[in-house]
């Protein structure tokens, strides 16, 4: 995006008022060019006066205790997470949680839009494969350090930019209490990609593009499936996918919008 | 900032003294019920918790950082809860002035607010109105007054310059 463009819509960022792929757009701008950082921080400064413009209330007395309690609460939290924790076993669990993305296999798109096909023997197994995988999955997610609530686990698929084959899935953890975790799942990479390796992965986000990890040919397995993983400070607002090969073409993309709140689909 | 990174309470209770009210100012106003505003107050200090490390005083005050939390807290919930009724918007310079209930810090911020206001022509303060405190997008606002896209964007930006000028105003002080 050029500065032209950006300051076009710097207003409407400050405002709130860009949809959530051109704010991303306009951030990652911001984050390497000074001239429109320096205009989109006085429009910030003057759009948060406008905060300031609303006729004052008083908040109840005890709202007080309750925004101290609500921090002293998650920093608790944190405390206990953080506290007895061995890394080992957040690593096994990402393990378990890479592996069970591929078990998935179509991608979780056609799993969360119940899409399965059903009519014959085959389809029933591969329901109740799925079926499995979900309950599983499930489990992982609300176990050990996946069960503190304010935690946020979001899924999504990757689908082929244009034509080509291959797809995927990735899986986002973000977490006030412990590091932020990307998991990303490619699989179905066709031959003729198979000449363009190494496979780029990067999240987008607020403050631009974070590289989740890079899948050359070892990464690849006989089925064209390969995994990143990789822990961030903060993965906020970090929704989309993108895998480009060794020339810079996307070769596949994709949104991080399911939350995990898995259901299984019915037989 | 130190302290509210390691959740030290009397830090959350110096920032929710000078902070507290107008950020539950905010919440009222926009969204309606008591309620409303007391959940978006505790969201916004814990999300500020939660950001703390990602403050840059160089590169911007608290105030703006801590308001700007409110208010993109606020507006997501505007957006995500459509058909609820809101209330008639009422701002600073519309009702009798309260003297005495805040710090220096936030009266210099509304003093720039009242400036900022009364620069505006009525149809700016009602367009920043809809954008800014009703979370309208430029293109919602031009579909549905029936004007060009790119008029609601250069009056928007008009807007804001002079709301800009208000808050050069208040670096003087």
């Amino acid at each position: 995006m050029t500065c032209t463009a950006v300051r076009d819509r710097l207003t409407e960022r400050v405002l709130g008022g860009l949809s959530a792929r051109d704010a991303t757009a306009v951030d990652r701008h911001l984050a390497w060019c000074a001239a429109c950082r320096k205009e989109a921080g006085e429009l910030e400064r003057a759009s948060a006066t406008l905060a300031f413009a609303v006729a004052s209330d008083d908040p109840p007395e005890a709202l007080e205790g309750r925004v101290v309690e609500t921090v002293r609460r998650s920093v608790a939290d944190r405390n206990r997470r953080n506290a007895p924790t061995p890394r080992r076993s957040r690593l096994t669990l990402v393990a378990a949680l890479a592996a069970m993305l591929a078990v998935l296999g179509t991608g979780w798109g056609a799993v969360m839009a119940n899409r399965a096909v059903r009519s014959d023997q085959a389809a029933q197994r591969e329901v109740a494969r799925t079926q499995s995988a979900l309950e599983r999955f499930q489990e992982l997610v609300t176990s050990l350090e996946f069960s503190d609530p304010e935690n946020e686990v979001l899924l999504g698929s990757l689908n082929p930019a244009k034509t080509g084959g291959g797809g995927g899935s990735a899986l986002t953890l973000v977490s006030p209490t412990i590091a932020d975790m990307a998991i990303v799942l490619v699989e179905g990479v066709p031959d003729d990609l198979r000449e363009h390796l190494p496979l780029t992965v990067r999240l987008r986000g607020p403050e631009g593009a974070l590289l989740v990890g890079r899948i050359d040919g070892d990464g690849l397995d006989d089925s064209g499936a390969g995994t990143v993983t990789r822990e961030f400070g903060d993965l906020t607002g970090y929704d989309t996918v993108i895998v480009r090969d060794i020339g810079g073409r996307v070769v596949l993309r994709g949104s991080m919008q399911t939350r995990a709140t898995v259901t299984s689909p019915s037989p | 900032m130190e302290g509210l990174l390691a959740g030290d309470d009397d830090a959350v209770r110096a920032l929710y003294a000078r902070y507290g009210r107008p950020i539950y100012s905010l919440g009222y106003r926009l969204l309606g019920t008591r309620e409303s505003a007391e959940e978006l107050t505790q969201d916004v200090f814990l999300t500020a918790w939660r950001k703390a490390a990602r403050f840059d005083p160089t590169r911007g005050r608290l105030s703006t950082w801590l308001m700007t939390i409110a208010h993109n807290l606020a507006v997501d919930r505007l957006r995500r809860e459509t058909g609820v009724s809101r209330p008639t918007l009422v701002l600073v310079d519309e009702v009798p002035d309260a003297p005495g209930l805040d710090e220096e810090a936030v009266l210099v911020e509304r003093d720039a607010a009242i400036r900022a206001l009364s620069s505006l022509t009525e149809a700016e303060r009602r367009l920043v109105g809809r954008a800014y405190f009703r979370g309208m997008t430029a293109r919602e606002i031009a579909e549905t007054d029936g004007i060009p896209l790119g008029t609601v964007k250069t009056r928007l930006r008009s807007a804001m310059i002079k709301v800009r000028k208000a808050n050069e105003g208040k670096e003087l002080l």
